[in-house]
């Protein structure tokens, strides 16, 4: 039962979790075959398949894209979206779940937050390439002081992205190497390499572990998590007004801003198990992300994702309950158009398929866990591409509706995103370390397992 | 530079050089020359060749264009000069010319056989806009579709702009010295073996020069064919009346109008004025005052959707119709109805007819046999029409004649081995001659000299070249606006056309031509300076400028009309003649010219083929158009490929079923198909990188296959079977219907009576009584929701004009001519056909068309509505740009302000009408790639050169680069330039002196502009109207573009509306 498993399992010390954790970055030989392979795959996507695309885009112009009048925003927006949403996770286990001193985050807030700088950097291209002119979109939409005397127009959710996402970023970055830069110092001593040494240190920025560092580091940590907190609810809500203050049919839906929240837990969670799954495994690291990490964080994905179900069912309602002509319009295109598979495969992917995680046999299952996972995310994706590019397929006046179909460029400019976040996921499991070392020494000593083991309770044994 | 520019008299040397030469030895030695350091020189000093013409840069160009710019070319004149005392400017004269005003000249053009009288805008001398002339009693200040398209041919690259001979290049002096002699060896002969072949000449000069030729040489022949000329018209007033006396309607007078199969609405430029007279019919919205339109018509058309009843039946049907209405109205009562419609239908009609003579009128389509016609002009006799609604007059055309006929004899001619010097000008036989003549075949008879004069190298040019033996001669002809010319309008009313530019090629007009044929002109003869005198010398003759000639001239080319040159009247009797029924096996092949296209003459011209077409809103592709139960019967969709096979002849052609099509009946466009054009109508040689342009080998299919010579332009016992293959055929509407919702506001005449507001929810529930009506028994219609404001707006409170307009559904018969106005205005691109099939055509005006009813057959009603931006005062467009891109002026209007435009398309995305239009990529630039190769290279290295296309281009309007949003702006250039006049003037800006462009076009006057504030106004009338309505108010977007409902005078004697095949 959960009850009786730990937190930390295997008898570890502090010393122990120095190792399992560090050698996992200081001995490169770890990193065998499944990493150079997946790497060398990404790297194709992120070195050349995306800055092809991207070259190409700013060559010919967005044409190259499905997009057309009246869909004016197509697969771009739908990955915009599907990342930052998978951002949300990362934040919300550094954060949130700090504030609310869960001690369970401890083992995987680090991974979760470089996912979460990985996803917003991929978000990130988006919203500068998508648009028809990046080269002047780059700063007229900040708002600095020009001799045009004009400022970007604030009424604009597009420009509230753009705080909301550079926000984001920057404090989730800032966050994230604030939590970092101890456990670089743990690496510089431990390092032997004398390259190694010197890379550490660098970040390390001097970092002795003294009681002032930590007061101070304390102090920082737990601001920034007071920053962050509210930043899991803002961003996607201010990503949601996006559609929501439109008056697209299918965009103007009151329910977003929850929605869109609930939507983002729910797919930055199952991102976080589609890859911490794999890395614990090939890396040793099962005794410090546990079942018990694996069983809540599918509780949460199951809770976050009966709250999307909710949105999805209301939505529907709202189609039938407003009498609008064109409400009901779109649900029957969403039920019997031609994307009308897109639509019950994302009911199936995110009503359906995540319902199987009521059985806590399920929760403990990996592959069931995995696989739930895998199927989320691409339901996530699913749902973005039925609110944006589905809605815009049918309108106001029947005569400008048209089809949006995809072309080769918007699934390489896509493909090319994830082979950059596997990328860059990849490079920072072999070179930082994945799971914060000092956190879980600390984790240790709230736990009191450094003491030494009992017969009954502690150290259990290793969690399959 | 400066030390290679030659002298002038080394440029006669190379003139000489070259004019010495004949075939491959000419292209030799101009390559010879070509190398030599002088050549090189004078090419890059003066351009006017065609190879260099796309080199050219601007300053050149613009220099050319000048009102006194030596035109040098190869073999040309030397130092013409247009002589700007001769072109006479409507307006002003141009040395009050201010750079950066247009001037406006009077013009007309020709098309089908009827002139239509212009105003050519022209912005330091380069025409740029056409316009119809408020004063030319055709026009009424409005054109058609086509005619605002006509500009761009003017500039088009792939104009002919060279002499060819047998291919090679060469030059007039050349082609003058060539038939020099073979035309001193006809002489002998009287003639004996010359025969010229000319398209409907309506022009009075041309054919008093064809005339004179004929006196020259006597035993030549003069023959006139078109593939769309009124030949059945000619044949059945003939058969009616033993003449061939042409019809000129005056619709104003009618208040019952039958047409039996024809699309006066739209078809010709004669729709022009015949819809504004329907249109003023239409004004006055009572049962007394407003006229009814009957349509029994084969395919629907843009007359039929405005018609109150239609009724729709295979071509040969409409034979029946018409000859059970003439039995009923000899009869003073229905006899024998036609099976077509029902009895009481039939009846309702004929009684309409009946109490309304004198007022009542029938107009028969083109494609209905002579017989028809016959019919109908026995109709209007029998309706007391003649004198009322009806004149009949001499013809037109200068000589008519059955043009097919024509063609015959011409054939036989040559079948026979008698003509030895064929000349044509104009026209494309060897591609749109009826098959069974075989014109490609019979033109290798002609063995000595094949004369080709045309505006572009086609397929008649490439024919003439590929026969063996004699010679064969390509002239470039002169656009419209670049020749001195004449015409006569729908009334008759003769127009002498100036020039608007030099030609910007080597080419001559058809009047230069035939006057050098015709011996004016031995060799080396200035054939340039003619142009003028020819036309001068003709008018001075005619005794139509009385007075003073010169002065006479210049009062005639500033007002663009010769006073009383209307068609002299004919007194006709009616005879009886046999009107035999026709006959009908399998389907019926109706074959038309397309109304963009019309008989492929227009195929290159991108806006056209761009441009939607009524009612099936198809673009780039003509169809095999059949009705829906055919399409079902034959198990084909949209796009799929049927064989149509008439006799010998068979056709692959993709189906595009459409509601309203009778059963039994297919529709082909014609002008498609082309095999030898430029790029517009052959795209293939110019794929572009990564294949995200696409284009079939040709655009459509040549249906001219399938043309015969016989007597109705209709041809039946054709098969259709289905092969299983299918193209993608792209048109920009997918959903036909309204879904229900308030769009469109239509309903008929007793239901505008009791609901003048035509709200849709309103007219399905009928209004409570209020208490204060139970005195009168009158139901009062509740009051609309008053706009309610959180805010004041503060715009209401300034003096600025507010900018609004109406459109008038009831009015409008979805004839294009807006849109393409629009888009010469506005400087829009052309995409091509993937690019529209992936959503993203460029026209800011568009025309929604919408079925009514519930059997999609037979739809009982066709809405039309145009569309723009309605520039909302509470834009859901301008809070969502990050930028500001999108911001409202004082004024009212929605600016898109392009240089701030980031292009984020969240504008778009909010407009609930869908109006803006995007540059996905850079379709203006990338225009050119319908004439040069849209490759990596050419992008790279496409220099300085000024591609002759962009010459089209207004400069008052920005050209809008790539990822940059655009929509219309209420012709905002036109507004500011009013302001400016008037400010410069110390007055308010007047009402009605800003047109719009769409506006002015607009046969109908369906749209009005102006400023809503001023109470006087007629937009604030309009707008006042009961029947206004603001479309999708419901958002509480405020548009300032208001839209009235469509008023139907239906017959409250007909009840159900029945189409039958």
């Amino acid at each position: 039962m959960a009850e009786n498993q730990q937190l930390i399992e295997g008898n570890q010390t502090y010393a122990s979790l120095d190792t399992v954790i560090g050698d996992v970055v200081l001995d490169q030989r770890r990193h065998k075959l499944p990493w150079l392979t997946t790497f060398g795959i990404a790297s194709i996507f992120a070195l050349f398949v995306l800055p092809l695309t991207l070259a190409w885009l700013l060559y010919q112009g967005i044409g190259v894209w499905g997009n057309n009048i009246p869909v004016g925003w197509g697969f771009p927006i739908v990955n915009f979206v599907w990342w930052i949403g998978i951002g949300h996770a990362g934040t919300l286990i550094s954060a949130i779940l700090l504030l609310l001193r869960q001690q369970w985050r401890n083992s995987i807030n680090r991974f979760a937050e470089a996912m979460t700088i990985f996803a917003v950097m991929c978000a990130g291209m988006y919203p500068l390439f998508h648009t028809g002119r990046p080269w002047v979109a780059a700063y007229w939409l900040l708002p600095y002081p020009n001799i045009m005397a004009v400022w970007p127009q604030f009424r604009s959710p597009l420009m509230w992205d753009v705080f909301a996402v550079s926000t984001y970023f920057t404090v989730s970055l800032v966050f994230w190497f604030l939590g970092l830069v101890p456990d670089f110092a743990t690496l510089r001593d431990k390092a032997t390499n004398k390259f190694a040494k010197y890379a550490y240190a660098i970040p390390a920025m001097g970092w002795r572990g003294s009681h002032r560092h930590w007061h101070r580091y304390e102090q920082a940590y737990l601001i920034l998590a007071g920053l962050s907190t509210p930043l899991v609810l803002s961003v996607h809500t201010i990503v949601s007004y996006d559609f929501a203050v439109s008056i697209v049919p299918g965009w103007n839906v009151t329910v977003f801003p929850p929605y869109f929240v609930a939507g983002a837990v729910f797919a930055g969670f199952a991102m976080v198990l589609l890859l911490a799954i794999p890395v614990r495994a090939l890396y040793g690291l099962k005794d410090l992300i546990t079942m018990r990490h694996i069983d809540w964080m599918a509780k949460i994905m199951l809770t976050t994702g009966l709250i999307v179900f909710y949105g999805y069912n209301l939505e529907v309602f709202y189609g039938w309950f407003s009498g609008e002509k064109v409400e009901t319009a779109l649900m029957q295109w969403r039920f019997y158009g031609p994307y009308a598979w897109a639509y019950w495969l994302l009911i199936f992917c995110n009503g359906i398929a995540p319902q199987i995680l009521w059985s806590p046999k399920a929760r403990r299952n990996i592959p069931i866990v995995w696989t739930v996972s895998f199927i989320v995310t691409i339901g996530m994706w699913l749902e973005r591409f039925v609110i944006i590019p589905m809605s815009l397929m049918r309108n106001y006046l029947p005569s400008s509706d048209r089809m949006f179909i995809p072309t080769f460029w918007d699934f390489s400019m896509f493909f090319g995103t994830i082979g950059f976040f596997i990328f860059m996921m990849f490079l920072f499991v072999r070179f930082m370390p994945s799971i914060t070392i000092f956190e879980m020494k600390d984790l240790l000593y709230k736990l009191g397992a450094d003491k030494k083991p009992q017969s009954d309770a502690v150290g259990a044994g290793e969690a399959h | 530079m400066e030390d290679q520019t030659p002298n002038r008299l080394d440029m006669d040397l190379v003139r000489q050089k070259l004019a010495d030469k004949r075939g491959p030895a000419y292209w030799r030695s101009l390559e010879e020359i070509a190398e030599t350091p002088e050549f090189q020189g004078w090419l890059d000093d003066e351009f006017p060749h065609r190879r260099t013409l796309l080199e050219i840069d601007r300053r050149s160009l613009l220099k050319y264009m000048g009102a006194s710019l030596a035109l040098a070319g190869l073999a040309g004149c030397r130092g013409m000069e247009l002589e700007e005392l001769k072109v006479v400017p409507y307006v002003k004269q141009p040395e009050e010319m201010v750079p950066g005003k247009p001037l406006f000249y009077a013009t007309a053009w020709t098309l089908g056989g009827v002139g239509l009288g212009l105003l050519v805008e022209s912005h330091e001398g380069r025409p740029t806009k056409i316009e119809g002339n408020p004063d030319h009693p055709g026009s009424l200040g409005a054109t058609t579709a086509q005619t605002q398209a006509a500009i761009l041919s003017l500039y088009d690259p792939d104009r002919s702009a060279m002499v060819l001979n047998d291919g090679d290049g060469s030059t007039w002096d050349a082609f003058m010295d060539a038939v020099a002699a073979e035309f001193s060896n006809q002489k002998a002969v009287h003639g004996a073996g010359i025969r010229i072949l000319t398209e409907v000449v309506v022009s009075p000069t041309l054919k008093a020069q064809l005339d004179g030729f004929l006196k020259v040489y006597p035993g030549a022949r003069w023959h006139q064919y078109e593939p769309f000329a009124r030949d059945n018209a000619f044949d059945g007033a003939n058969l009616a009346f033993g003449q061939p006396v042409e019809a000129v309607y005056h619709l104003t007078k009618a208040k019952v109008i039958v047409s039996l199969d024809s699309d006066f609405l739209q078809d010709g430029l004669e729709s022009v004025v015949l819809a504004r007279q329907f249109a003023e019919g239409r004004r006055k919205l009572t049962a007394e005052d407003m006229n009814r339109l009957y349509v029994f018509e084969s395919q629907l058309t843009c007359t039929g959707a405005t018609s109150d009843h239609r009724w729709s039946m295979k071509p040969s049907s409409v034979h029946a119709v018409a000859t059970a209405l003439l039995q009923s109205v000899r009869s003073q009562g229905a006899v024998s109805p036609p099976k077509e419609l029902s009895g009481a239908d039939f009846n309702a009609v004929v009684q309409d007819l009946l109490a309304h003579r004198g007022q009542a009128v029938v107009i028969v389509g083109d494609q209905q046999p002579p017989e028809v016609h016959a019919i109908g002009h026995a109709l209007n006799v029998a309706l007391g029409a003649v004198g009322q609604t009806v004149t009949y007059h001499e013809p037109r055309a200068a000589h008519a004649v059955h043009t097919g006929r024509d063609l015959k004899s011409l054939v036989d001619d040559m079948n026979a081995g008698k003509v030895d010097v064929l000349v044509m000008l104009g026209g494309n036989p060897v591609f749109d001659a009826p098959v069974d003549y075989n014109f490609g075949e019979a033109l290798k008879r002609v063995s000595r000299l094949r004369i080709r004069y045309g505006l572009y190298e086609d397929e008649t040019t490439d024919a003439c070249a590929a026969v063996d033996g004699g010679h064969s001669w390509h002239l470039p002809a002169t656009h419209f606006l670049e020749q001195w010319s004449d015409t006569r309008g729908y009334d008759g009313t003769a127009t002498v056309a100036q020039p608007l530019t030099a030609p910007l090629y080597d080419a001559r007009s058809p009047h230069q031509l035939v006057a050098a044929l015709a011996g004016d002109g031995a060799p080396g003869h200035d054939l340039m300076s003619d142009g003028y005198q020819i036309i001068a010398d003709h008018w001075q003759s005619s005794g139509h400028i009385s007075g003073d000639f010169d002065k006479g001239l210049a009062e005639v080319l500033h007002a663009g009309i010769v006073p009383n040159t209307t068609l002299a009247p004919r007194v006709v009797a009616l005879k009886t003649f046999d009107a035999a029924p026709p006959s009908t096996t399998g389907f019926e092949v109706v074959l038309r010219p397309d109304p963009n296209l019309h008989d492929g003459r227009f195929n290159n011209n991108g806006w056209l083929m761009e441009l939607p077409r009524p009612m099936t809103q198809l673009v780039w592709d003509n169809a095999a158009i059949i009705s829906l139960k055919d399409a079902e019967t034959l198990g084909v969709q949209r796009g799929d490929v049927v064989q149509v096979t008439v006799g010998k002849q068979t056709l692959a052609i993709p189906a595009f079923p459409q509601p309203g099509h009778p059963v039994g009946s297919v529709l082909i466009h014609t002008g498609f198909g082309r095999t030898k054009t430029g790029s517009v109508g052959m795209p293939t040689q110019h794929q572009s990188l990564m294949g995200f342009d696409l284009y079939a080998k040709t655009v459509g299919v040549d249906s001219y296959v399938l043309k015969t010579s016989g007597a109705a332009a209709y041809v039946t016992g054709a098969t259709l079977t289905k092969t299983g293959q299918s193209e993608t055929l792209v048109s920009t509407q997918i959903h036909h219907s309204m879904e229900g919702r308030d769009i469109v506001r239509a309903g008929t005449l007793a239901e505008y009576l009791r609901v003048p507001s035509l709200n849709p929810d309103k007219l399905a529930n009928p209004p409570i009584v209020e208490q204060g009506d139970l005195d009168t028994g009158v139901p009062t219609e509740t009051p609309e929701q008053p706009n309610i404001d959180m805010y004041p707006e503060e715009i209401w409170t300034t003096n600025l004009p507010q900018w609004g307009m109406t459109i008038d559904l009831n009015l409008c018969t979805g004839c294009n001519a807006c849109i393409t106005a629009c888009q010469a205005e506005n400087n829009i691109p052309v995409v091509g056909k993937t690019q529209v099939m992936k959503g993203r055509e460029m026209q800011w005006l568009r025309i929604d068309r919408y079925y009514g009813g519930a059997d999609p057959d037979n739809p009982s009603e066709v809405l039309v509505q145009p569309v723009a931006c309605v520039q909302c005062e509470k834009a859901p467009c301008e809070p969502v740009c990050p930028v500001g891109a999108t911001v409202h002026s004082h004024e009212g209007l929605n600016q898109m302000v392009y240089n701030r435009c980031v292009g984020t398309r969240y504008c778009s995305n909010n407009c609930p009408y869908k109006v803006r239009r995007f540059n996905f990529l850079d379709y203006s630039n990338l225009q050119f790639q319908f004439t040069e190769p849209a490759t990596l290279i050419n992008k790279i290295y496409k220099k300085d050169g000024v591609s002759l296309l962009k010459m089209v281009s207004n400069p008052d309007v920005t050209v809008r680069g790539r990822g940059v949003m655009e929509k219309c702006s209420y012709c905002v250039q036109r507004i500011n330039d009013a302001r400016i006049e008037a400010k410069k003037a110390g007055q308010e800006i007047q009402d009605g002196a800003i047109l719009t462009a769409c506006q002015q076009v607009c046969p109908t006057k369906t749209i009005l502009f102006g400023n809503i504030a001023d109470k006087k106004s007629e937009v604030f009338k309009s707008r006042s109207d009961e029947r206004a309505y603001r479309l999708l108010e419901e958002l509480n977007t405020r548009p300032r573009t208001s839209h009235l409902g469509k008023v139907r005078n239906v017959n409250p004697a007909i009840t159900a509306q029945e189409g039958t095949a």
